[in-house]
């Protein structure tokens, strides 16, 4: 198990901070994510791997209404 | 209609004039503002006291302090007493930063009988500024519809009556500029206020506050929006306000340390240069862009607010949206606004109505419009939303509401709650654009099935339950209405302080108090009621301010600085609200820091409170949410989203919905969501510094120094 926000997910074998957004239905384009406190860029997403056991946060920066 | 500007010439009539000579702006304010009574032509000049400038700093501020002591507390909208004020602030009408040319208006609301403000563009606020006054104050009412001139460049005023047909808004800022103009470049120092026939005909209508666009050759309009502004103008008999100034410069605010500001906001510009296209491509879609993702995250409100997503959300997206604006240049709404959300249609062909045939130009359609209108009623056609958007301007109705409205029309039409015989053979069923635009129609013009939903949802309530036998409970659950006034467009369902957002607010459920749906539901970023109440006392506040000071709210977080991930509260923008306080302190010369910034809000945000409390409301009852707005209220909501809320009853209430029945669990789904409302009420009481019932406490207006007799004689009356 991971935690995204706050919420207990399903880890998976090799999942990654751009699969793991894609599995979340995170489509929107600015999001800070940290994975156990330390900000992963947007440019490593694809290969950065997210441990078991990982607390991830994926902060939406939308400013809304 | 008079047939030529020359008519129109010939045709003005002073009734009353005024000359003046024009105080000089020192540090954001000129220190007069100008009261106009219209029953008896009084025109006069009053003096802004420092007690004015320290507590109510300007803006909103002001336009609550002169209604305060214009009104009773039995004064009702439409009584001669009750005043529009129209004030910027003190940062109003600089150049240099981003969203600085709003102007705020205040009035007592026809949909709420309690206060109402709005914050608007265009160029009204810091012209009446710049031709000397910090604010506008009108009281009375006209026997005959007037036009009230400001001429800033000779220092003169009149009330006139002048041949004008005040039922179309475009055409009177088009028809007034001209006549005010020497020649096509001098437009632009040209502001006039309108609202239209939907002013005189529903409880629903705007001011349009107009601004020339030099490369269209066109005034275009920003609108001061919410709660029925433009008919209490009508019902004044104003037929528009016009302001000139022609000195305009980059000094006309004469603030204390320029350099300061001009620092700040080159900053703020290279970030919106760098950053805009990659984050929110305010420059290129406007608020539009918020379509996709609020759809993509089940948030955009669909069919009266049952559902958050449609699989034709496609027709309005926000590259459809995009596709449909002719811009290819950014476009502000007041000069040197970088972040330019402007958007426009060019050309448009109308397909109906009195301008049916004609081509015209359609400010927006922004994400209100396009979410209400459209999404809202199950429309989503981007011809329909720019027609409705431009005939609810001109006619001078507000979109938000209008769309809450026939959305809350449709669904009664679907549940046999009224029928064709009702509705004058309109099908109002989700998804009919015709008979959508024909009620548009109807409300502008005060026809047909139009005089009823032009009363707002809370009187067409009423309505249905008195004279067509409706269950008053179902209407209230699904009426998106809270204190009178419409729901903005957010499905606020998941959100729990969203709900707060909406409804423990000072005027009703505009999303301009709060908006944490992604910070609560998405990012869990507030996942105790402690939390939200934080938020729900810091965002109010702070963005409270922006009306203050004459400031439009989206410089602030629609474009995000560098680095601003690493700062403790991303969400808060640390770096644009230093820039904020900077700019403050550079305009006036005062020294106030974070805290105190939200200090002068909390002052003006709990006098509006006890304003409201004066006036029979601001009581906890008036912060009640309709259900809708909560959670699902029929079979249908509930099991569109079955997964998730069988999910919540068992992990959240411990509850196996395996053998329940639906209507079982949406009766135990609702106890759960109405409790945790009621608590969230208690703990952002608590932390505002209210009691339970919502009122603040004498200690609380104490230590603001909002302490005056009247303001605590309100208070304990109300104990
Ligand atoms: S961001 Fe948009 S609404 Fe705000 S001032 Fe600029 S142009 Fe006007």
């Amino acid at each position: 198990m991971i935690e995204v926000n706050g919420k207990q997910v399903e880890w998976e074998e090799g999942i990654t901070v751009e699969k793991l957004l894609k599995k979340m239905n995170y489509t929107f384009p600015k999001i800070v994510v940290r994975v156990d406190g330390k900000v992963i860029e947007k440019s490593d997403w694809e290969e950065h791997h997210i441990p078991d056991q990982s607390v991830v946060q994926a902060h939406h920066l939308i400013a809304g209404g | 209609m008079a047939k030529s500007i020359e008519d129109m010439r010939k045709s003005r009539r002073a009734l009353a004039s005024y000359d003046y000579d024009q105080a000089e702006v020192e540090k954001g304010y000129t220190g007069k503002t100008l009261y106009i009574n219209i029953s008896d032509n009084t025109i006069k000049s009053k003096n802004v006291t420092e007690q004015m400038k320290d507590i109510f700093i300007g803006g909103k501020g002001f336009g609550l302090w002169y209604l305060w002591n214009g009104v009773k507390p039995e004064t009702r909208w439409n009584d001669p007493e009750n005043e529009i004020v129209i004030s910027s602030g003190p940062i109003g009408g600089i150049t240099q930063y981003p969203g600085s040319g709003k102007s705020l208006v205040v009035t007592l609301s026809p949909l709420t009988n309690s206060v109402m403000d709005s914050n608007v563009g265009g160029f009204f606020g810091p012209y009446l500024k710049f031709s000397g006054w910090d604010a506008l104050e009108i009281q009375g009412k006209a026997e005959k519809d007037i036009v009230i001139f400001i001429d800033g460049d000779k220092g003169k005023i009149t009330i006139e009556e002048v041949d004008i047909d005040p039922t179309a808004s475009h055409l009177v800022s088009e028809q007034l500029t001209e006549l005010l103009a020497e020649n096509e470049k001098d437009k632009k120092n040209i502001s006039i206020v309108s609202s239209g026939s939907g002013g005189e005909n529903t409880n629903i209508g705007i001011l349009n506050f107009s601004f020339y666009d030099l490369r269209r050759k066109v005034a275009r309009m920003k609108q001061a929006g919410r709660g029925g502004i433009g008919t209490v103008f009508r019902d004044k008999k104003i037929a528009a306000l016009a302001v000139k100034f022609s000195n305009l410069s980059g000094r006309s605010n004469n603030p204390a340390d320029p350099s300061k500001i001009a620092k700040t906001g080159v900053k703020i510009t290279r970030e919106i240069n760098k950053f805009d296209d990659e984050q929110f491509r305010m420059r290129q879609i406007g608020t539009a862009n918020l379509m996709t993702p609020m759809n993509d995250y089940d948030l955009l409100p669909v069919h009266n607010f049952k559902y958050g997503s449609h699989p034709d959300a496609a027709g309005l997206s926000s590259d459809t949206l995009r596709d449909r604006f002719t811009q290819n240049m950014p476009d502000g709404c007041w000069v040197g606004c970088a972040l330019s959300c402007c958007k426009a249609v060019d050309n448009f062909e109308l397909k109906t109505g009195p301008f049916k045939g004609e081509k015209v130009l359609v400010d927006g359609p922004e994400y209100e419009n396009a979410a209400g209108l459209g999404a809202n009623c199950g429309i989503f056609d981007a011809n329909y939303v720019i027609e409705a958007n431009f005939y609810c301007d001109t006619y001078g109705i507000d979109t938000i509401s209008t769309g809450t409205i026939i959305a809350f029309a449709m669904e009664c039409y679907e549940n046999g709650i009224i029928n064709k015989e009702i509705t004058g053979g309109l099908e109002l069923t989700f998804g009919n654009a015709d008979a959508a635009m024909e009620l548009i129609h109807q409300m502008g013009q005060g026809k047909g099935f139009g005089k009823i939903a032009s009363q707002g949802v809370r009187r067409m309530k009423k309505i249905f339950a008195e004279e067509y036998d409706a269950d008053p409970a179902f209407l209230q659950d699904i009426g998106m209405e809270n204190k009178g006034l419409e729901y903005s467009q957010y499905q606020a369902k998941e959100s729990l302080a969203q709900q707060g957002g909406y409804a423990m607010t000072n005027k009703g459920p505009q999303h301009d108090e709060a908006w944490l749906i992604f910070m609560d539901m998405v990012n869990n970023q507030l996942p105790t009621f402690e939390k939200k109440a934080e938020a729900l006392h810091y965002f109010p506040m702070f963005r409270t301010w922006f009306g203050l000071q004459g400031l439009c709210k989206l410089p602030w977080n629609d474009i995000v600085p560098e680095g601003n991930a690493q700062t403790d509260s991303p969400e808060k923008i640390p770096e644009h609200v230093q820039n904020y306080v900077d700019i403050f302190n550079a305009v006036t010369g005062k020294k106030i820091d974070q805290d105190e910034m939200i200090r002068q809000s909390e002052r003006v945000y709990n006098f509006q409170r006890i304003f409201n409390l004066r006036l029979g409301f601001g009581t906890r009852e008036h912060d009640a949410s309709p259900y809708r707005a909560l959670g699902p209220v029929t079979e249908e909501e509930y099991e569109s989203r079955s997964e998730r809320y069988d999910k919540q009853l068992k992990e959240d209430l411990g509850i196996d919905p395996t053998e329940m029945s639906i209507t079982d669990k949406i009766k135990e789904m609702r106890k759960y969501r109405e409790g945790r409302y009621e608590t969230l009420m208690d703990v952002v009481y608590e932390r505002r510094g209210w009691t339970k019932n919502g009122i603040p406490k004498l200690e609380k207006i104490k230590e603001l120094g909002i302490d005056f007799p009247e303001v605590v004689d309100v208070v304990k009356k109300n104990l």
